[in-house]
């Protein structure tokens, strides 16, 4: 998969959280953490972007959105705090069998950041019209 | 979402207006939780939802960017909008497949 694969390193300390909590949570027989932070203009370290890709029985029978549901739930905490983007995708061991793959974030579109540098440029557009 | 679905601000937000737009949906109603901080954190206490774009068809929440491409590519979509009455452009993408 694309992005800087967490394997060896481990990654930073919330991608090891996400980890951690993803794997007491729903015991996956696979389970790739990918930080999408740098494609999102962060600083280095940053850690607001992540995907996931979970492979569980625990999401046998339920929907989609129930499985993503269930992701939230274990990472509750960082999603109302630090992580401010999570891709999911939510697999059974047998559909992981038959089709492994994980796709790659959307390219970013620059968010609040685009949009602060945005309003900045119009305020100060509106400055010098007044003079 | 984030921006407008003329300018999406967000690339999960992008993705889930063009899903919509290959379906040839783009009369919707789109809110920019940017322009509205209020609005971003309500809706995510109203969906039990950590996360921004959100979509709703029909006022039930459906699910972010990933639950719509998945189904977008499992057919499910063309179905639900199907529900609502909106007939898929893709669908007529097909027949035109079709006769050729």
């Amino acid at each position: 998969m694309r992005g800087p694969l967490l394997a060896g390193a481990m990654g930073g300390p919330l991608a090891r959280t996400i980890r951690a909590k993803l794997t007491a949570a729903l015991q996956p027989t696979h389970l790739e953490v990918r930080d999408d932070s740098p494609l999102h203009g962060g600083p280095p370290g940053a850690e607001t972007h992540f995907g996931v890709l979970v492979v569980s029985g625990r999401f046998a029978g339920l929907p989609p959105l129930q499985r993503h549901r269930l992701v939230h739930e274990a990472l509750r905490a960082e999603l109302a705090g630090p992580l401010h983007a999570l891709q999911v995708v939510a697999r059974t061991p047998e559909q992981w069998q038959s089709d492994p793959q994980n796709p790659p974030a959307p390219p970013c579109l620059g968010g609040s950041k685009r949009e602060k540098r945005r309003e900045a440029r119009e305020e100060e557009e509106e400055e010098v019209g007044k003079k | 979402m984030k921006g407008s679905p003329a300018q999406p601000l967000c690339g999960f937000s992008n993705a889930v207006v063009q899903i919509l737009r290959l379906h040839g949906v783009e009369d919707y109603r789109a809110h920019d939780v940017l322009q509205d901080p209020d609005l971003r954190q309500g809706i995510k206490n109203y969906s039990n939802w950590p996360t921004i774009p959100q979509v709703y068809l029909n006022g039930e929440f459906v699910g972010g960017c990933d639950i719509l491409l998945q189904m977008h590519q499992n057919g499910d979509l063309v179905e639900e909008l199907k529900k609502l009455g909106i007939r898929s452009a893709l669908l007529d993408a097909e027949k035109d497949q079709e006769k050729k």
